[in-house]
């Protein structure tokens, strides 16, 4: 068995707490969420594990339902095999260099695979016997929001993304598709009139999800490069409506198997999206569910969408990538952030030992090349951590001047569920450049001298019970 | 490049709930649906439309 959702939760025991709500909760009614809402007014993102929800019929459901897995950069940091304390660049670096390490998947015999204990197909099948969460006031249902796949027409690569699921019917999802890769997939089988095969996963060691995020090109199995990610080969087994021909994650702990109709689309939506608005009711596709097959006792994953484990999923694996793609042309590049400020998808942050002053201009088009979503980046020097909001601000304040440090593109592909683009997905993009001209006389930043810092033992002038009651003030920290 | 609307927003004539859609189901024969209390009908029946 490879790596999975419970060994991770095995892993992480010794170190952190999982809540377990043992009152029951009808996550259809907004419970699931609510709660979730309750530790976030607190400042709190632990692992919740749901132990007795009711299903959509409104009976005790035999899953339980699990959220906020990736609630915090420090669980993600151990997901990867890094210490929890390695939250910064060093994580984000980690995935970059795995998505370099692309691994062929393994195949087992369904006798084998955990997520095979349980097999629900024809007459047995209904959605309505799991425990579906609704989200926010607005969304018209319970969805799904967990990972999807689709496999190229006639190739052999597989192609993985976050997208919601509505809940439409015992035996009916709606789907909604942005215009990337599995709507391109999925286009391959409409002018064919044909239905597209499509699986949902629910639940599998965070490695996994991380790994669905990727920015490969189209046509990169992305099969292989969740192996690369999670470290090891991702382990499938034969779905029950294709067999061999779509493969899916054995070990995971739900999986859904559907076809997307050709021709058909209908309402769906509103949903809370990730920038923290409700994308509107939109035509959208329609998936017809034909098997779901889980672990006889399965987690029901869900991600607390709109929220802090949404942007921190979609953050990390851009920030590796993006920074891969500067250092081929931008080689003293030191750091790339996507802050919670641009829900980790609508703002980035470069840091770079800057050789010309094109260096910057350059590292932003690159970032924008790979990100779609993007729409501001700000480029600092090396001496500024982009980690460090606060400090990325400063520099944009004292090292930039509006009219020469800022470029605005218009007429660019944004993302359709930013509130504020002015078409159905065009958008403009804008550079800040925050780093100090080479070109002209720039001032310097106050420094005390290292020599006598270094001599200078804190301890040896306050005395220490003084200094540990003092309180902390850490809103204008500077990283240098 | 100028602003231009991308939703426009309707209120269900069973519950008063109000909601917005994608500019693609303005003028579209496909019944909206009602997030709140499931009601479906087209976008002409809606007795205030904002955008």
């Amino acid at each position: 068995m490879g790596k999975d959702l419970a060994g991770f939760l095995e892993q992480i025991r010794s170190t952190e707490t999982i809540v377990e709500v043992e009152r029951e909760v009808n996550p259809a009614d907004f419970e699931v969420t609510a709660i979730l809402r309750r530790l976030e007014e607190r400042a709190l993102f632990p692992p919740v594990i749901y132990n007795h929800c009711r299903n959509l019929k409104g009976e005790p459901s035999s899953l339980r339902v699990i959220s906020n897995v990736f609630g915090t950069r420090e669980r993600c940091a151990l997901a990867l095999d890094l210490p929890a304390s390695e939250t910064g660049f060093p994580l984000s670096s980690r995935y970059a260099e795995r998505t370099k390490h692309l691994l062929e998947p393994q195949v087992v015999a369904k006798k084998k695979a955990p997520v095979k204990e349980v097999v629900r197909k024809g007459a047995h099948l209904d959605l309505r016997d799991y425990p579906l969460v609704r989200h926010h006031e607005m969304d018209p249902a319970p969805y799904i929001d967990m990972t999807i796949c689709l496999k190229g027409r006639g190739q052999s690569f597989y192609n993985t993304s976050f997208q919601r699921n509505m809940y439409k019917g015992p035996r009916k999802l709606g789907l909604f598709m942005a215009a990337r890769h599995n709507w391109e997939i999925y286009r391959s089988f409409e002018e064919h009139g044909e239905p597209a095969p499509v699986i949902i996963i629910l639940g599998h060691h965070p490695a996994f999800y991380l790994g669905t995020l990727n920015i490969q090109p189209y046509g990169v199995d992305d099969y292989k490069v969740i192996g690369g990610i999670m470290n090891e080969p991702l382990t499938l087994v034969e779905s029950e409506t294709w067999g061999k021909d779509f493969l899916v994650p054995a070990d995971a702990e739900v999986v859904i198997e559907g076809e997307v109709l050709p021709g058909v689309k209908e309402a769906e939506a509103p949903f809370g999206e990730w920038p923290g608005y409700y994308g509107p009711q939109r035509l959208s596709q329609v998936i017809d569910v034909k098997a779901i097959t889980h672990r006889r006792n399965a987690l029901w994953q869900d991600v607390f969408v709109s929220h802090r484990e949404n942007w921190i999923l979609g953050g990390i694996p851009k920030e590796g990538e993006i920074f891969e793609a500067v250092r081929a042309f931008v080689p003293t590049v030191r750091s790339v952030h996507f802050p919670f400020s641009g829900n980790c998808r609508l703002i980035c942050y470069i840091s770079l030992d800057k050789q010309e002053d094109g260096d910057a201009r350059q590292a932003a088009l690159i970032a924008f090349a790979h990100c779609d979503f993007l729409k501001y980046v700000v480029v600092v020097d090396g001496d500024v951590d982009p980690f460090n909001e606060g400090e990325v601000l400063w520099a944009v304040a004292t090292r930039c001047q509006p009219y020469e440090d800022t470029d605005i593109i218009k007429w660019v592909k944004s993302s359709p569920l930013d509130p504020s683009i002015t078409g159905q997905s065009e958008g403009s993009k804008m550079i800040i450049d925050a780093t100090v001209p080479k070109r002209k006389a720039f001032a310097q930043r106050t420094t005390v001298p290292e020599r006598v810092l270094e001599r200078i033992r804190l301890e040896e002038y306050i005395d220490e019970e003084t200094i540990l009651s003092l309180p902390k003030y850490t809103d204008s920290l500077r990283s240098v | 490049m100028a602003l231009k609307e991308n939703i426009f927003w309707v209120k269900c004539p069973k519950c008063g709930g109000k909601f917005y859609c994608d500019l693609e189901l303005r003028h579209s024969e496909v019944p909206l649906r009602c997030p709140f209390c499931q009601n479906r009908f087209l976008t002409s029946e809606s007795p205030e439309i904002f955008e």
